[in-house]
């Protein structure tokens, strides 16, 4: 009997159960990305930021703060072409003889001209025994017996029979009453009526200056500059005060919570590590400063660092050097003292629970220094919640900021802030939708987009929540 | 969610997108009907509750809005238009101003008026609210209160024409020797300091008013502080006042001229001053008054509100601060401001509201002249921005300031919505065509009088509202003597003419004074004219006969009536 024993072959190649080992970090990462919103909203995040610090030097370099009053709360669907007029537009008024005749309005009332928006020029035939005219304008077609709308003028001579109206004219129908007056001021009964629209206008020497224009005579048209988001109420540019607004938001938005994220894990984990008498008196300490009025700090400090005229304290000083403008650093500084309490508490509890797990007693009895203790078990272990609570106190910092801005308790003007142009833009909310609608939106955007990727980052980064998987 | 992290490209999450969505859109949804049945339910709350309307028939009384809450009612302390509003209603001087600002008798039947005096025969049907007659020592006893420095009023000036009034109010004279004596009861004596031609202008302003001696005693300090603390003798009293939120006017029936007055109450049911809010009010029926904006106006005028218009009288102008360590105080930077300010493009483009006029004169075109308006016969001085003039005398300025570069100069201003758009149309204006810097600098009101007052600015915006009707109102409040010219300005021939036109009886003489007055301001670019207010509101036509006044009570309701359109 040949007993020949053959080695069988080793199956060398084992079934893997197990995957490729992956540290904490990448493992977050790995499930961040398999979050569609959360990483919808970092993509949108980006954006942003490159809105706010890059697209203002390299796409978009107009200035915020350059005025024109001409253009002032012009919603971006605005038409361009402006009618060019001479630089000596002046008009001189029309004197006619007296009128005779029974008519009791003026029979006939035309637009001397063209009717632009720098001015419409009216004119009438004579009322007889009239002391003088007022003239009308409407933004909706005057009703029998209605009001005729805003009184825009008063002529006190009955031949003289013209008016130069210059008041805020916009590119729209306006609707001209002409009415005669008697000696006393009081109104003849009946009126006379005309539709005008007026055309934008623009002075030659106006023309002259915008980009691309080389050459402008009257009675041509050109095109003005472009503003993609509309304008302010002072002709400001929409786009750039954005740009400048996001800037201010977002760094504010970032680097307060960055400041007080700091603040809190240094006071959270003394007081957690070294617990007894320095854990009490740090948290009783914490307690005091969550009483604190947030408010009422805000308002202190606004006159610590925008002191009254004249007088330069330290912190305006230091304001000054660091080339920061107005009210920004007040802000940052309120929003740090006022807002580390939170995550102190929050770092304190991980690090009290942390302490007292078994690879921490473990690795205390192999003899591990203190350091080694907090770099290696304290420090990692903490910094997801640290992380997941930095990503929701972005946007409820840009959330302050906005609010502080717009009750007026934040930015300087002319800085622009989301808030402060929120506040400007909701006196005119019914009749420039525009300028409260593209800062709330950028407001809006930016809270959300911060909260989502906090909830993708919490889900990917929240140990508890693995393990129930 | 987890599901979702696990299997990323499962159905799972795109189905549970879609659940969000729905789940969204039903929430929109029962907000959107929730809103609409909370607008129905209001909408028949309005309709049922009579009692805060506007207008309302059953009981002839009006509801409006108070600005601000009279800060007290004591005449010889009040500073305020609002106060002043109040007093005109539920008190009565010596004299009254008409629907048309002619001069009407008042507590006074008659008066005689001489250079240096005038005597006043009071009427003898005229009581207290509570009974007792109101007497020439009333008023005197008023008069001296106020100038007494234990009562530091502020207004205490309007009271100086009368003999030893500055005297006493400053060098401490006895209130005794005030030239205002009551004869007997009925008959006061008034001796003048110096000739003062309109003085009996000035006696409608609420400083003149009376105030009952007895009653005032009997206060011991507190009267005009609450309803118990205060008696009448206008044609409505205060029936009620809660402080912070409403005061009720009722007619006042032992008033000796009751019959002329229609309205049984006026009801002060609002104290706001959100502008927005105040419209809102108006928008549903809830106040016969409001006050427009300029982002208000397009509002009104969609909804055929009838749009009024009323000119206040007030003149808006920049201050300069004239000491000497500021760079303001060179005249050759003021020029240079000056002529960069443009008041037409400031009117048509930044205040975009009709009735305001472009500045061009510290007198306004409603104050009347020698036979007709001062301004038609003294136009005012000629104005035309020139930016590059303006330069040239900036670069002269900066030689004798010694410095490099254009100064930063610190604007102070209110600290309302319009104050910043203001401001900061000149921070560009400029920056852009001078290259200063402007720093705002926003405050409250008492805190812009304090740091005028120390000097602690380089320009202000700043406004006057005329006192009494005349231009001597207007004409000296840039003396080198008055207390509100607080940037110091100091000018030998402007005061000179001020004297001429506060003594001269001649209305010529008088007049060119004034006309010298208005041209050293300019020249001397002591102040930048901005504009003449003018103001829009939006009033109910169902009420009548309401008066709007440059000079006195304003708005004023005591002649006002309702009428029922629907019955007509």
């Amino acid at each position: 009997m040949n007993l020949s024993f053959t080695p069988a072959t080793v199956e060398t190649d084992i079934e893997q159960t197990s995957r490729p080992s992956l540290s904490y970090w990448q493992d977050a990462w790995i499930r961040l990305v398999a979050n569609k919103r959360a990483i919808t909203s970092l993509f949108v995040i980006i954006c942003l930021l490159l809105f706010a610090f890059v697209a203002p030097h390299t796409i978009w370099r107009v200035k915020h703060d350059i005025q024109n009053l001409d253009r002032a709360s012009e919603p971006p669907w605005v038409n361009r072409k402006a009618l060019v007029l001479s630089d000596n537009d002046t008009w001189n008024d029309v004197v006619v003889p007296d009128a005779v005749g029974e008519h009791r309005a003026p029979t006939s009332l035309e637009v001397v001209g063209e009717a632009a928006t720098s001015r419409v020029r009216l004119m009438w035939d004579a009322v007889p025994n009239s002391h003088g005219y007022r003239v009308y304008r409407n933004i909706v077609e005057p009703r029998e017996g209605a009001p005729l709308g805003l009184s825009i003028g008063v002529v006190n001579e009955s031949t003289l029979v013209s008016f130069e109206d210059r008041l805020d004219i916009r590119q729209k129908p306006y609707w001209y009453s002409v009415v005669a007056l008697h000696e006393d001021g009081s109104e003849f009964d009946t009126a006379k009526t005309l539709r005008v629209v007026p055309q934008r206008s623009i002075y030659v020497s106006e023309a002259l200056a915008l980009p691309g224009v080389d050459s402008a005579q009257p009675g041509e048209t050109v095109a003005l500059v472009w503003h993609p988001l509309g304008t302010d109420y002072l002709g400001r540019d929409m786009l750039a005060r954005l740009m400048k607004g996001a800037q201010v938001s977002l760094t504010i938005g970032i680097v307060a919570p960055l400041l007080f994220m700091v603040l809190g894990i240094v006071i959270g984990s003394v007081s957690g590590y070294f617990g007894g008498i320095v854990d009490a008196g740090l948290m009783r300490f914490t307690d005091f400063v969550i009483a604190l009025p947030f408010l009422l700090f805000m308002i202190l400090f606004k006159l610590m660092f925008v002191p009254p005229e004249g007088e330069a304290n330290f912190l305006s000083s230091v304001q000054d050097f660091l080339g920061i403008e107005g009210g920004i650093l007040a802000m940052v500084v309120a929003l740090v003292l006022l807002s580390w309490p939170g995550i102190a508490r929050l770092v304190r509890g991980e690090v009290l629970k942390i302490r007292e797990q078994g690879y921490v007693e473990a690795s205390r009895l192999l003899g591990a220094p203190n350091r080694w203790l907090i770099g290696r078990h304290m420090i990692p272990n903490t910094m997801g919640v640290v992380l997941v609570s930095f990503t929701f106190a972005v946007p409820a910092t840009i959330f302050t900021e906005a609010f502080l801005s717009f009750i007026g308790m934040g930015v300087v003007p002319p800085t622009p802030s989301w808030g402060s142009m929120c506040n400007d833009g909701i006196r005119t909310m019914e009749t420039y939708p525009h300028e409260l609608l593209f800062p709330a939106l950028f407001i809006s955007i930016t809270v959300l987009a911060f909260n989502l990727l906090g909830d993708g980052l919490r889900d990917a980064l929240d140990a508890r929540m693995r393990s129930s998987e | 969610m987890t599901e979702a992290i696990r299997t990323p490209k499962s159905s799972v999450s795109t189905s549970s997108v879609w659940q969000l969505v729905k789940y969204a859109l039903l929430a929109m949804l029962l907000m959107f009907m929730l809103l609409v049945c909370l607008h129905a339910v209001t909408l028949r709350l309005e309709i049922g509750s009579e009692s805060n309307a506007a207008v309302d028939f059953a009981r002839n009384s009006i509801s409006l809005n108070l600005g601000s809450e009279p800060p007290q009612l004591d005449s010889t302390k009040s500073t305020d238009m609002v106060s002043g509003q109040v007093l005109g209603h539920v008190m009565e001087g010596l004299i009254r101003y008409g629907p048309n600002n002619e001069i009407l008798p008042g507590i006074a039947e008659s008066w005689e008026v001489s250079e240096l005096s005038a005597t006043f025969y009071l009427r003898k049907n005229a009581v207290w609210s509570n009974g007792s007659p109101v007497t020439a020592d009333d008023f005197v006893f008023a008069w001296q209160t106020a100038l007494d420095p234990e009562t530091a009023s502020q207004y205490a000036f309007i009271l100086y024409p009368l003999k030893n009034g500055e005297a006493i109010n400053t060098d401490g004279a006895d209130v005794e020797d005030l030239g205002a004596k009551a004869i007997d009861d009925f008959t006061l004596k008034v001796e003048l300091e110096q000739p003062t031609p309109y003085f009996i202008k000035l006696l409608a302003f609420f400083t003149y008013l009376p105030i009952n001696r007895e009653f005032y005693d009997s206060r011991d300090g507190t009267y005009g502080t609450s309803v118990e603390d205060l008696i009448f003798n206008g044609p409505f009293t205060v029936s009620k006042w809660q402080h912070g939120s409403s005061l009720r006017l009722e007619k006042n029936v032992d008033y000796w001229n009751s019959e002329d007055i229609k309205l049984d109450a006026i009801d002060f049911a609002y104290i706001i001053s959100d502008p927005n809010a105040i419209i809102n009010l108006f928008a549903t029926k809830k106040i016969v008054m409001a006050g427009l904006q300029a982002e208000n106006i397009e509002r009104a005028l969609a909804n055929r509100w009838p749009v009024k218009e009323h000119v206040d009288g007030s003149v808006f102008y920049l201050g300069f601060n004239h000491r000497e360590d500021r760079p303001t105080s060179n005249r050759n930077l003021r020029k240079a401001i000056q002529l960069v300010c443009d008041p037409e493009e400031l009117v048509y483009k930044v205040l975009k509201t009709p009735g305001n006029r472009p500045g061009e004169s510290i007198f306004p075109v409603w104050l009347r002249g020698v036979n007709g308006y001062f301004r038609d016969e003294y136009p005012a001085p000629k104005h035309k921005p020139d930016p590059d003039l303006a330069r040239e005398y900036l670069v002269r300025a900066l030689t004798e300031l010694e410095l490099s570069s254009p100064p930063q100069l610190i604007f102070l201003t209110g600290d309302s919505e319009f104050s910043t758009k203001h401001a900061e149309y000149y921070q560009s204006l400029f920056k852009e065509n001078l290259g200063i810097e402007v720093r705002i600098d926003q405050q409250i009101f008492q805190q812009r009088l304090a740091k005028m007052t120390s000097g602690d600015y380089d320009i202000v915006a700043a406004g006057w509202g005329p006192d009494y009707d005349d231009v001597l109102t207007f004409g000296d409040l840039f003396t080198s003597w008055n207390a509100n010219n607080r940037g110091l300005f100091k000018n030998d021939e402007l005061d000179r003419n001020v004297q001429i036109a506060q003594q001269s009886s001649d209305p010529k003489t008088r007049m060119e004074a004034m006309n010298r007055v208005q041209h050293i301001l300019y020249e001397e670019a002591a102040i930048i004219f901005e504009y003449e207010r003018g103001s829009n509101y939006v009033a109910d036509d169902r009420v009548q006969g309401v008066t709007r006044r440059v000079v006195g009570t304003d708005p004023d309701y005591t002649r006002a009536y309702i009428v029922d359109k629907a019955k007509e």
